[in-house]
């Protein structure tokens, strides 16, 4: 079934290519951006449709979870196409809404305590999240009122921007970031969205850490965009670099002291959410970095999240101290580990180096010294933390017990292989398709 | 009628932040709800009439009826007394009256910015935002699980609040899409508190602390 709505995802999306730039309706457009990264959807939620027939199988999950899981999927999967293609500011926010409760199914599946107490709280800080977005655009409609009528269009605010009371439009941003940091996994609503990558099946957690992370960027650039030719652009721009700077120093402590690997990826996520946004914050090369870093994160993390799920079933844990040798245990699982870290590090001829150095272009460009220090600290932090973690699982011989090799399945680990292959390609050739689509896509924003 | 709803909506905040019986909390929550219709009526009558009658069943049959009794029915009538959090009996009161003022003199302050009826919007403002606050508060300072939902619904409350102060402006679909959001979150949240109860001894949030680094 799951597949099945794949393919009808990928027929959605022929069907929006020769549309691009044009609206489809009153809330709905064709937009290269959202082509972008519903690209990126349709090509996790196949993968992880691939990964998690295996783990019904491993697993031996109930007929009925597993259609549950199905109908959850679908109804992630669109609410995330709604986020990707709308062009009204009400309707995103009931697709951002939409998802948490998506997300809830999804992150319900193993029906453990664990499971539990992580759905409930996502859940919970999620709705709370999504009721301040929404206050956000209730401001953005105090706002608009003043022109005489309210439109919530993208491009109808857009026009009137300018003509906005810039108050409101302050309000209206830092509430809309407050409440979808909690989708991008930014502070501060950013431990819930740790807990859910934790609880919930590695290809939940890998559509959690790409695919929504990028619904959340989505959904703030369109208030960026739309208020990017009034004067507070760079009052946006220094709040989204507070966000980034916080999200990253939070992202640096908390990888240090973490022993659960899927918590380390969340985390590790987290470091990339904040990176991208603190490109987002510097503009021109910055825009670009951000949405190149966000493309290429989506295709490692999901590799890696999928990965630790083998390494689950072979090892029956999650923390490192109890994984060990992975690389002499299963080569290939653990070649894909190996250069899936080498990509999260950003080590050549991980295409991520290419997105980082940018941001630091960027940054260096805007005369923005003591950030790029800051965040090239932080960074290093994440690195070392990172390193001790993932060498010692994927070299280190440790009292490993109940290896069952039973897990290792080297179909599964040559598809990872393949998404982590996507990105060292356009680490090292740059293809210009994705180049130019990327450039497209931002043109409209100030340089 | 609108000024006198207004204020029984504030002294019904005030309220809600010194209640230690949880069943007042529903009876709270019930009186918000007729509050919330009436506003609604007296505010809307201008707009089409499938409109205003989709926000007063939204108010009336959910808002003051069904949530209510909902919330009873998950709680079997078994909890009584929630547990307090670190500010405790009349210091919350305090608390709640200092964001209630505050957020008076921050709606004053912002009294030029807005629309030319701006008096008002003024009174929705500073109801709204004070159970914005006050809801946050109610969710931080309780351990129990039904304490948060009601926070939760205080801050909707709060949100359906200044979507009045737009009035007849926002658009009837995302009316809809609040009533459908609100409705599934309260119906998951509730499935999942039945859960919570079966796993966990007690609906403490002191609990959930499985997960953790």
């Amino acid at each position: 079934m799951v597949f099945g709505y794949v393919t009808l995802m990928v027929s959605l999306g022929i069907y929006l290519v020769p549309l691009l730039g044009q609206t489809l309706n009153e809330y709905f457009f064709s937009d290269r951006l959202g082509l972008i990264f519903y690209l990126v959807l349709i090509l996790v939620s196949l993968f992880s449709a691939i990964h998690y027939v295996k783990f019904v199988n491993d697993r031996k999950v109930k007929e009925a979870d597993v259609a549950l899981h199905n109908a959850g999927t679908i109804f992630f999967t669109g609410a995330i196409v709604g986020v990707l293609f709308t062009s009204h500011f009400g309707i995103l926010w009931a697709f951002m809404e939409a998802t948490t409760l998506g997300a809830s199914i999804l992150i319900y599946h193993n029906r453990n305590q664990d499971a539990l107490e992580a759905t409930w709280k996502y859940l919970y800080v999620c709705s709370i999240g999504i009721a301040i977005a929404f206050a956000g655009i209730l401001f953005l409609g105090f706002a608009a009122q003043q022109t005489g009528h309210i439109d919530f269009t993208f491009s109808a605010i857009k026009t009137e921007a300018a003509n906005l009371n810039t108050i409101w439009l302050k309000a209206c941003f830092l509430l809309v970031i407050t409440g979808f940091s909690v989708k991008m996994g930014l502070v501060p609503l950013f431990n819930v969205d740790i807990d859910a990558k934790d609880a919930s099946p590695s290809q939940v957690g890998a559509s959690l850490s790409s695919v929504l992370m990028n619904a959340g960027f989505v959904a703030i650039y369109r208030f960026y965009e739309a208020f990017s030719a009034t004067s507070i652009l760079p009052w946006m721009n220094k709040l989204l670099m507070l966000t980034g700077l916080l999200s990253l120093f939070f992202a640096a402590v908390y990888v240090l002291r973490v022993k659960n690997v899927k918590r380390m990826f969340a985390y590790s996520s987290m470091e990339h959410a904040s990176l991208v946004i603190i490109a987002f914050s510097c503009g021109g090369l910055g825009y670009f970095a951000a949405i190149l870093h966000l493309v290429m994160h989506s295709l490692v993390k999901s590799s890696l999240f999928f990965q630790v799920s083998q390494m689950h079933r072979i090892f029956s844990s999650k923390l490192d101290e109890n994984i060990g040798s992975y690389l002499r245990v299963n080569p290939l699982g653990g070649l894909v580990m190996l250069l899936g870290f080498l990509s999260i590090i950003a080590m050549p001829p991980s295409g991520m180096l290419i997105s980082e150095l940018y941001m630091f272009q960027a940054l260096i460009a805007k005369d923005y010294w003591w950030v790029a220090l800051i965040v090239l600290m932080l960074v290093l932090i994440i690195i070392y933390g990172l390193a001790v973690k993932m060498l010692g699982i994927i070299f280190l011989k440790k009292n490993s017990a109940n290896i069952n090799l039973d897990g290792a399945t080297p179909y599964e680990s040559a598809l990872q292989l393949a998404l982590i292959v996507i990105v060292f390609y356009i680490g090292l050739f740059r293809p210009p398709i994705i180049v130019e689509s990327i450039q497209l896509a931002i043109q409209s924003l100030p340089i | 009628m609108i000024n006198f709803l207004i204020i029984i909506f504030i002294i019904s905040l005030i309220y809600l932040a010194k209640v230690e019986m949880v069943k007042s909390y529903f009876t709270l929550m019930a009186i918000q709800g007729l509050i919330l219709f009436g506003l609604a009526y007296f505010e809307l009558q201008e707009i089409d009439l499938v409109h205003l009658l989709l926000i007063l069943l939204e108010t009336l049959v959910f808002k003051a009826i069904f949530v209510p009794i909902f919330l009873q029915r998950i709680t079997k009538n078994q909890i009584h007394r929630h547990h307090n959090g670190p500010i405790k009996g009349y210091y919350s009161v305090l608390t709640a009256v200092v964001i209630i003022i505050g957020c008076f003199m921050i709606s004053y302050v912002l009294h030029d910015q807005l629309k030319s009826d701006a008096d008002q919007q003024v009174k929705y403002f500073t109801a709204a935002t004070s159970s914005l606050l006050v809801g946050l508060f109610i969710a931080i300072n309780n351990r129990d699980l039904v304490t948060h939902l009601i926070g939760y619904l205080v801050i909707e409350n709060g949100i359906f609040l200044l979507s009045l102060a737009l009035g007849s402006e926002m658009p009837m679909f995302v009316n809809s899409a609040i009533l459908l959001d609100i409705f599934t979150s309260v119906l998951i949240m509730g499935i999942f508190f039945n859960k919570m109860k079966d796993y966990f001894q007690n609906a403490n949030a002191g609990q959930l602390s499985q997960l953790k680094d």
